[in-house]
């Protein structure tokens, strides 16, 4: 069996990816793409925990995590949408005015 | 058995960075199915088989799939946007190296005395539900009410025009 830290390890490194890629990218679908590879990070620790404790908890934590990604994912591409129709653009740089 | 984990490994490595680096949004997308088809085989080799099953359908197959629409709806490749310039990449990326620097190392000292349990607890289905709707019935039940909510919004946010 592969050691526990290497499933860990794996997850801190995914984790980084995600969250210079949330700082660096403009454009904001690739900054919700780089959100969910943040979660995802974070379902793989939960998952290789859980195993290695012998405990379920962990892969219902990650189910409820599913959850709210799912509920994010809708509501986040419908400001995005609405993001485009008001600014005709979805870059980070545009969305500096907050009434307009 | 463990080549497995180091294949998988190298493909989510991989396409992780393909994610950020793509210029083009569909590049980083199909970057992320990728990822995403991958991860769901590391839960099948932890013995999660529930959840492997089920990031495949929810994740890689109704998420990904709505960004995918998104992102061919809007049809982005008319102009070439800016990205941030070459030193705030720099320090960005130096940022998380540092971090991972600092990070690994306790990982790998704080579980050294980890062994994997003599038999290791299976995920299926039917465990997950018995947890699911004796232990945890509350939070599942609100997880639904969280759902519609996101859906009543999802719609409110996509009308043209907002009348009372």
């Amino acid at each position: 069996m592969v050691p526990v830290s290497y499933y860990l390890t794996l997850s801190a490194i995914m984790f980084t990816v995600g969250v210079v890629g949330v700082v660096v990218r403009r454009n904001s679908i690739v900054v919700f793409m780089c959100i969910e590879l943040m979660l995802n990070a974070v379902n793989l620790s939960f998952v290789a925990l859980s195993h290695y404790l012998g405990n379920l908890n962990g892969q219902i934590a990650v189910f409820f995590v599913m959850v709210v990604a799912a509920a994010e994912a809708a509501v986040g591409l419908a400001i995005i949408i609405s993001m485009f129709r008001a600014m005709k653009s979805v870059e980070t740089s545009n969305a500096d005015q907050l009434n307009g | 058995m463990e080549i497995a984990f180091f294949i998988m490994a190298l493909i989510i490595l991989v396409s992780g960075i393909g994610v950020i680096v793509s210029h083009n949004p569909i590049h980083s997308a199909l970057w992320l199915v990728a990822n995403l088809l991958t991860v769901a085989g590391l839960f099948a080799n932890l013995d999660a088989h529930f959840l492997a099953v089920a990031q495949m359908i929810v994740y890689a197959g109704a998420i990904m799939v709505l960004v995918l629409f998104v992102l061919m709806l809007l049809n982005l490749k008319t102009e070439r946007p800016s990205s941030a310039s070459v030193m705030a990449k720099v320090v960005a990326a130096g940022f998380g190296i540092a971090f991972l620097w600092m990070i690994v190392p306790l990982l790998n000292r704080s579980f050294e005395v980890f062994e994997g349990p003599a038999v290791g607890v299976q995920g299926t289905v039917k465990e997950i539900g018995k947890l699911l709707y004796t232990k945890h019935i509350f939070p599942f039940e609100f997880a639904s009410i969280l759902i519609m909510a996101a859906i009543v919004g999802a719609v409110m946010l996509s009308k043209k025009k907002y009348r009372q």
